[in-house]
């Protein structure tokens, strides 16, 4: 997978809206694998709802989203989990951990159905990131920002075209921040993949090849 | 796979899952139990006798108070055998002939005499019987006689002798166990035969010999004496005709209703059984009903941990997997308990039968078994569908 097209898409909440001043919504946009994109929003923008049309967990909109030349509206079941397991990988606002089961329990049920990365390199993850000592606390007894922590390193151990960071460092220090920022741009330089990274204000200090405005 | 049932069994309800076993297990006993004792015991009332084929009628005259007062005759007459012959509904008709002499027999079992008594042998032509030709041969002069004996005496020794004298009980595969003595005496002479019994009747309530043996013998011992024949068998196209009721209302003539009886019993028994097995039904159905309730209950309360999983590449197949094992893990269990308390329910009540109705076939679990299998796979078919879609749902965010 090499581009992600948006083509003249219109969520259906902001149909009824005429003027939509955005440099996505109901305009051309492309995002190239390799490069690195931020996109840039207010809330109420539809921030969210951007990276659920690339996820295809939301499909209330006008317009056509193209993966490559294929249109992601004709995608069956089985094409989105190999996508979600193979081409793109997301780290969600929300993080969507289980609270349940421990930070390494939340890596590895995804690293489970990838089989991508070693038990050494997820380690390693968490050394840098900080929460080497949070490897065995559920994560629902841990802060948002190690949370955010975890929920990245679970977005990294997968093969992927293209990395979504929805408000990645939202909850982080400039020193955590920074880390988080340098092992997503490592694994992304490693694999070749295209990165787009959204904020409300406070983004990753990186050399951005495009900015958005939503 | 370990990780995501640790994650989903969370709200796992252990009494809802309990409650569903055991109504389930009751339920399918009903309806196992019932099926296989419908089996086990319609052969005591459906045993073809293996002599005679279905279709052949045996008639007598009425004997009311009347004809024993006016001293009429409850022979018939050829006229009468040639009438009958004549109707359009048989095949071919023939009379029982009698023993004209007399003849004292004596049955005994493992050297044990059970019956001493004046007895007459019957016979009717060998066409007429359904026996293979090697047991059922007489040659003149030999001392050994092939016999058939009712039914009803078997059942006789079963139930009353053998269990009071704690002698075997004999079943159709041990009559060589029996001793039958024949003493014959009559135009001077004087003789003793071995009977040699091939097989129990419970259409004919009389003690059969071939055919052969009868003309040879009434010609040596009772030269002089004939009576007329008082039963006739016919072999008849279609029993069920009414003619035949017609005709012999008629004459005054009346059949065997044995096998009416047996029909009616099968009759209620089917009813009985059907009834049982409804509510047996019935049960499992609402066992069923219970367990989708408490699957239904299940991904509701893990549905956003379901969504989770979907979102981060498990496909729904993946995430339905452990919900679908868990109940085919059920239904299995459910299943092999019940066949192993059927095993021994039917060990129980087979003991029973037998004692009762020693000569009756054997059967097996196979068919339960299979209606078991089934089930099982129609249920287990169904829960896997409803918690796919159920999972569908939550990708489609339905839910």
């Amino acid at each position: 997978m090499k581009t992600i097209t948006f083509d003249k898409i219109i969520p259906n909440v902001f149909s009824s809206q005429q003027d939509i001043d955005s440099e996505i919504w109901n305009c051309k946009a492309e995002f190239e694998k390799g490069k690195l994109y931020l996109v840039e929003a207010e809330s109420g923008k539809g921030k969210s709802t951007f990276c659920s049309y690339i996820l295809g967990y939301r499909h209330d909109y006008e317009g056509t989203v193209r993966f490559d030349y294929a249109i992601t509206s004709e995608f069956k079941v089985k094409d989105w989990t190999e996508i979600r397991k193979k081409h793109i990988a997301f780290l969600f606002q929300e993080l969507r951990l289980f609270p349940e089961l421990t930070a390494w329990e939340n890596v590895q049920i995804k690293n489970d159905i990838t089989k991508f990365k070693t038990e050494k390199e997820i380690k390693e993850w968490f050394e840098k990131l900080g929460i080497s000592d949070k490897l065995e606390s559920k994560a629902g007894r841990m802060s948002f920002g190690q949370q955010q922590r975890v929920a990245m390193i679970r977005a990294l151990v997968q093969p992927f075209d293209f990395i979504l960071a929805d408000e990645p460092i939202s909850h982080l220090d400039d020193k955590n921040s920074e880390a988080m920022a340098e092992i997503m741009m490592n694994e992304a330089r490693r694999q070749g993949a295209g990165v787009i990274v959204t904020s409300i204000g406070k983004h990753m200090e990186l050399n951005y090849d495009k900015t958005y405005r939503l | 796979m370990k990780l995501v049932w640790k994650l989903l069994r969370q709200h796992i309800s252990i009494p809802q899952f309990i409650g569903f076993f055991f109504a389930n297990l009751f339920g399918m006993f009903i309806v196992l139990l019932g099926f296989q004792f419908y089996n086990d015991v319609l052969p005591v009332f459906t045993s073809q006798d293996s002599f005679m084929k279905a279709d052949y009628l045996i008639i007598s005259k009425k004997i009311g108070a009347g004809s024993t007062l006016s001293s009429s005759s409850n022979t018939f007459s050829n006229s009468e055998i040639e009438d009958l012959k004549k109707q359009s509904f048989t095949k071919k008709t023939a009379a029982f002939t009698s023993t004209e002499y007399k003849v004292d027999a004596n049955m005994g079992i493992n050297g044990q005499t059970i019956l001493n008594s004046e007895l007459f042998f019957e016979s009717v032509p060998d066409g007429f019987l359904d026996v293979s030709l090697q047991d059922w041969k007489y040659t003149e002069g030999s001392h050994e006689v092939p016999i058939i004996l009712p039914r009803t005496y078997i059942n006789m020794y079963n139930f009353g002798f053998a269990q009071s004298h704690s002698l075997p009980k004999i079943s159709e595969g041990l009559m060589g166990m029996i001793d039958f003595k024949i003493f014959i005496h009559g135009n001077g002479h004087k003789d003793e035969y071995k009977g040699k019994v091939i097989g129990f009747s419970s259409r004919l309530n009389t003690i059969l010999v071939p055919q052969k043996f009868m003309d040879w013998s009434n010609k040596l011992y009772a030269p002089e004496q004939h009576s007329e024949p008082s039963r006739l068998i016919a072999e008849v196209g279609n029993p069920a005709d009414e003619n035949i009721s017609q005709y012999l209302d008629k004459k005054g003539y009346e059949v065997d209703t044995d096998k009416l009886q047996a029909e009616k019993t099968t009759y209620f028994l089917r009813m009985i059984v059907t009834l049982v097995m409804c509510i047996g039904l019935i049960i499992s159905a609402l066992s069923f009903y219970i367990l989708m309730l408490s699957i239904y209950l299940l991904v509701q309360k893990n549905s956003s941990k379901l969504e989770n999983l979907l979102l981060i590449g498990y496909s729904p197949r993946k995430v339905a997997l452990p919900y679908q094992i868990l109940t085919i893990v059920l239904n299995i269990t459910v299943f092999a308990i019940t066949w192993t308390i059927l095993y021994f329910v039917r060990n129980y009540y087979m003991g029973i039968i037998e004692t009762l109705f020693p000569q009756i076939e054997d059967t097996t679990m196979i068919k339960s078994i299979t209606l078991g299998i089934i089930l099982l796979v129609f249920v287990s078919a169904i829960n896997q569908i409803a918690i796919h879609r159920k999972v569908m749902n939550i990708w489609k965010r339905k839910e």
